[in-house]
Formats: C-alpha cells, sequence, structure tokens
C-alpha cells in the first residue's frame, strides 16, 4: 500500500533530516515508527503525506509514484486520513462540526450514521458535541482528531503521536480502537509513538529511527522482546501487561 | 459644498471596493497582501488602455478584468514557492515592477505624463445629475460587491477559507485544495478592486503611474486594520470613515490657520496614528469579526 525508497528530505535549505528512508506498510496493519525527539519520524509522516516535498528516492502509494503529488490529491485519490502531531483541530468549530468535516465527502445518511457510531465509541466526545474545540483538553483534542480520522474510513491512516497527553487509561482505549480498526477494515495504518511498549503491542511492524536513518526495523513483537531494543529505545522494562486491580476497579 | 460631498462619498465608495477587496484576501484567506493598489491599477489601465486605444468602456472593463486576473493568477502562483510573509514583500515588489513598468512603456500607458481625457461616465448629464449619478453607480456596486462576499464567506467556500487560515495543514489534510483556494480568492478580491479602478478612471479622466504608489496599499490596509478585518461592513466603514475624516483634513487646517503643507503631513499622522491605535488597543477594529460564523454557531 505504502512504500518509502530510499527517501532524502528536509526544510527549506536546511540540511537533510531524512537520509535514505526505506519503509513499506501494507492494507491490514499497523506499522509504528519510533525513536527520540528531533530523528525526523515527523517528518518522514509528512514526506508520505505529501507536506514535505522529498530530495531523492520516492514515495508510493498502491503501486503509484505519489513523491509529487500534493496532500489534498492524495485524500481523494488514495482516501488518505492524516492527523497531525500538534495544531489538529480546529479550535472555533465545535467537535461535532470538527469530527463531521472529516467526512464531509460523504452522503449525509451515512454520515449521520458513522457520527453516531463514532460518539457512541468515545463518550467523552459526545459529551461535549456543542463545545467549541478549543474548550478542550489536550487528551480530550487528541481523540477529537482521531474520530474525525476515522469517520471517513480511509484507506492510508496517517497518524503522529496518538497517545500524546493521554491518561494510561485512554491511551489503551485508543490503541484498542486503532487495532480494532485494522482487523475489521484492513486499513493501512502508519502512527508515530513515543509511547513505544504500548505502540508495539499494538502494531505489527516497527521502525525505530535515529539520525533520520532506520536504525533497527522488524516484527514488532520481535522488538519487544529483543533486550538491546529494551535498554536502548524502550528505557528498561515493560509495565505490567495487566492494569493494577485498583486501575482495573476504576476503569 | 454639496458637489464636494458628493465626491468625497464617490471616493470613500471607491476605497470601501478596495477596502472589502482586502479585507476578502487578509481578513478571509490569510493572504497578506501589500501589492494590493496593483490590483485597482488592473482597472484604471484597463479603462486608459481602451479609451486610448478608441475601443470604449465596454472594452476597457474586460481588459480591466483580463488584467486583474492575470496579475492574480500571478500572485498566486508565487505563493506556491513562498512563505506567508515573503509573499507579502513579494506582492509589494510585483506591485513596484508594474508601476514602473506602467510609467515607463509610453506606447502602452502613456508613461509618466498618463492617460487623460478619458471621458466621464455621465458626462452628457448636466453638472450636479453626472456625479450623482456617478454616486448612484459607485454605492451599487459596493453593496453588490459585500453582497458578493458576504455570500461567498458565510458558504461553504467561506467555511474552506476560514479552515486554510486557522490551520492549513490539517485543512489540506482534510482534502481541501489550498493553492486553488487562494488563487480563487485573489481572482475575485482582484475583480473588485479593479472595479473601483475602472470606475475611478472615469470619474478623474486621468490615469498615471503616480496613482499607483505603495503608500496607497498601505492606506487600504489601515481602512481594513481600523474597520476591523474579517468583517465586511467593517472594511467599508473603515473606507468611509477615513475618506471622511481626510476630506476635513483642510477644514482643519484652515481653522487652525496652518499652512497647506500640513494637509498632507496630517493625513499621514491619521493613517499612522489611527493604525498605531488601533493595532495596540483594539486590533479587532471597530466592527470585530465574527468569530464562528454561520455554519458552527
Ligand atoms: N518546519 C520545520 N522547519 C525546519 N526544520 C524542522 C521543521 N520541522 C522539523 N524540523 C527539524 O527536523 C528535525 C526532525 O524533526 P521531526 O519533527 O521530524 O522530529 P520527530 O522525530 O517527530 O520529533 P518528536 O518526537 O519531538 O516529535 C528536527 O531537528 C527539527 O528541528
Ligand atoms: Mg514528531
Amino acid at each position: 500500500m505504502i512504500r518509502v525508497n530510499n527517501v532524502r528530505a528536509g526544510y527549506g535549505d536546511g540540511p537533510d533530516i531524512l537520509q535514505g528512508i526505506d519503509l513499506t506498510a501494507s492494507g491490514g496493519e499497523i506499522v509504528t515508527i519510533l525513536g527520540p525527539n528531533g530523528c525526523g519520524k515527523s517528518t518522514l509522516l509528512k514526506c508520505i503525506a505529501g507536506f514535505v516535498r522529498p530530495r531523492g528516492g520516492a514515495v508510493e502509494m498502491e503501486g503509484r509514484d505519489v513523491s509529487a503529488v500534493a496532500v489534498h490529491d492524495k485524500v481523494k485519490h488514495h482516501r488518505m486520513g492524516f492527523v497531525p502531531q500538534t495544531d489538529n483541530v480546529f479550535s472555533t468549530l465545535t467537535v461535532a462540526d470538527n469530527v463531521l468535516l472529516g467526512a464531509r465527502h460523504l452522503p449525509v445518511p451515512e454520515r449521520n450514521e458513522r457520527y453516531a457510531e463514532l460518539m457512541a465509541q468515545y463518550p467523552s466526545l459526545a459529551s461535549k458535541q456543542e463545545r467549541k474545540a478549543s474548550a478542550l483538553s489536550g487528551g480530550e483534542r487528541q481523540i477529537l482528531s482521531l474520530a474525525r480520522a476515522l469517520i471517513s474510513t480511509p484507506k492510508v491512516l496517517l497518524l503522529d503521536e496518538p497517545s500524546a497527553g493521554l491518561s494510561p487509561l485512554m491511551m489503551h482505549e485508543v490503541f484498542a480502537a486503532i487495532a480494532a480498526i485494522r482487523d475489521r477494515t484492513g486499513m493501512c495504518i502508519v502512527m508515530v509513538e513515543q509511547n513505544a511498549f504500548e505502540a508495539l503491542s499494538v502494531a505489527d511492524r516497527a521502525y525505530v529511527l535515529s539520525l533520520g536513518k532506520v536504525a533497527i526495523e522488524g516484527r514488532a513483537a520481535d522488538l519487544l522482546a529483543d533486550p538491546a531494543m529494551r535498554h536502548l529505545y524502550l528505557g528498561g522494562e515493560p509495565p505490567p501487561a495487566e492494569p493494577h486491580p485498583r486501575l482495573a476497579a476504576v476503569s | 459644498m454639496f458637489e464636494f460631498l458628493i465626491h468625497v462619498s464617490i471616493m470613500a465608495c471607491l476605497y470601501g471596493l478596495l477596502s472589502l477587496s482586502l479585507n476578502l484576501q487578509v481578513g478571509f484567506a490569510g493572504l497578506v497582501n501589500f501589492g494590493q493598489v496593483i490590483l485597482f491599477g488592473c482597472g484604471t489601465y484597463g479603462a486608459a488602455i481602451a479609451f486610448s486605444h478608441q475601443l470604449g468602456p465596454v472594452a476597457g472593463i474586460a481588459l480591466g478584468i483580463v488584467f486583474a486576473v492575470v496579475v492574480a493568477a500571478a500572485f498566486a502562483r508565487l505563493g506556491r514557492n513562498l512563505g506567508a510573509d515573503y509573499w507579502g514583500i513579494a506582492t509589494l515588489a510585483v506591485a513596484e515592477v508594474l508601476r514602473i513598468l506602467a510609467n515607463n512603456e509610453a506606447w502602452l500607458t502613456g508613461g509618466a505624463q498618463g492617460v487623460s481625457g478619458i471621458p466621464l461616465l455621465f458626462g452628457d448629464k448636466p453638472r450636479p445629475m453626472g456625479p450623482l449619478m456617478t454616486l448612484g453607480l459607485c454605492v451599487a456596486l459596493l453593496i453588490a460587491a459585500w453582497w458578493l462576499c458576504q455570500r461567498l464567506t458565510t458558504s461553504r467556500y467561506g467555511l474552506a477559507l476560514k479552515l486554510m487560515r486557522e490551520e492549513p495543514q490539517l485543512a489540506a489534510s482534510l482534502g481541501y485544495d489550498l493553492a486553488v483556494l487562494k488563487t480563487q480568492t485573489l481572482m475575485v478580491a482582484a475583480v473588485l478592486a479593479a472595479a473601483s479602478g475602472f470606475v475611478f478612471a472615469h470619474y478623474i479622466t486621468f490615469v498615471g503611474p503616480d496613482q499607483l504608489v505603495s503608500s496607497e496599499t498601505f492606506l487600504i490596509w489601515a481602512m481594513v486594520i481600523i474597520g476591523g478585518s474579517g468583517n465586511h461592513l467593517g472594511a467599508i466603514v473603515g473606507a468611509i470613515l477615513m475618506q471622511f475624516l481626510f476630506a476635513f483634513v483642510p477644514f482643519v487646517k484652515d481653522a487652525l490657520g496652518l499652512p497647506s503643507e500640513y494637509v498632507a503631513a496630517m493625513r499621514l499622522t491619521l493613517v499612522g496614528g489611527g493604525l498605531l491605535v488601533f493595532l495596540m488597543w483594539r486590533t479587532q477594529g471597530l466592527i470585530p469579526e465574527r468569530i464562528g460564523g454561520k455554519q458552527n454557531g
């Protein structure tokens, strides 16, 4: 579905932030991109989406070279969805309008049906539908931007740190929702993440970037089990798989 | 006095058109255009070139619109490769280059002397009637332009502009084509400004490059900022207010017994001072933008 071939990219006249990246992602899989701050994860995602034009190499979607295709055309022709890391809501619009914007190409009955489904799924949004998005908390905005991306049922979904600012419970929920979407729709999902343990637990494959290059790639389960990986990039031992009994009681 | 008031009203309406046009760009599409005066110049030179080639006013309008669309397309094209701040400077540069061209290509534009003797629109009417009819036309144009802008910005198109201005990256990722949105807005705005220029040329009966100096652009900016950018009515009120204030500067000068060199200085002070006051204490202008808008409560 997505193939990134030896891509080099940067901003303006600046140096290459991405220095020859290769990556693939197919339908029905979650690929996660990990790595330290500033290593180029968001840049890679923006390159795939089309906000940053590759200086070398190519980005392909569904077998077509889309390196020079504008973002809005990818949205139309490849049903791409993109959730940026920051500035991911229209703060002067209501929650409902924000979500519905994602589905503006769908016929009204379908749109309303999808909207109702999503509201059932995210009660924290449902109770604030008529509020301005500027009045949401950081985590709520995150969920709102995810809901807006999901309402259009894209074929390719690019998520930049969907769990940023979420409480552990909400993070669990969001990742579970993303995994459920993959299983149900066969969507191709590429997500940049900082919460490496959580991301690797739902992802199928992972890439770890370092200084603009792919340092490690492989099956998420293998990376999760790899002690070197744990030491270098995950910062020690994993948290308990099951939430603490007292936490479970809260949820 | 009566004719003087008509004159000031006509000028206020023509500036109102320019201010509406700039406001559509700045207040709605986030296009920081510092070359606005050249869009006006498209209309004045459309009229002038049509007149000097004996083509008649209809050809003048057509020519003005063609010029406006071409310049707008060029502005939009520049915007594809430049950030918003650099784009603003580029528009200023393009406007200056075009003004210098108008100053030097005498075979086409009449050069520094310009083109004079452009016929009045209602020149065959007796004296107070002609200007009154011109005023009627200007008011009608202004209302039509206001209605058009209002329609545009409260429609889906207006929502798209708003989203583009608020979060451009996010808007693009929802499938909005920002380049097309900007081009369309620039073209509509350019045609409004050219309409103002065309009527101006046939009212003043003279077109020259000195009418296109960049201080005119900044005067229009002041009107938009003082009136309230992002609000059509604000843009019109700003233009009318500034124009009437300007018109009464000579009377104030007489009352204070100041020499006539002070008129220009006082006008500049009004623009600069007014701008400062509004930028510091009332950034939203006289009539603030309605946050939210119709579609979204
Ligand atoms: N718009 C930009 N213009 C210039 N340089 C940029 C821009 N955006 C990012 N960079 C630079 O590119 C490098 C990679 O940034 P990027 O946003 O891709 O990092 P990241 O891996 O997503 O980091 P984080 O985990 O903090 O989000 C950084 O050094 C950053 O300073
Ligand atoms: Mg990032």
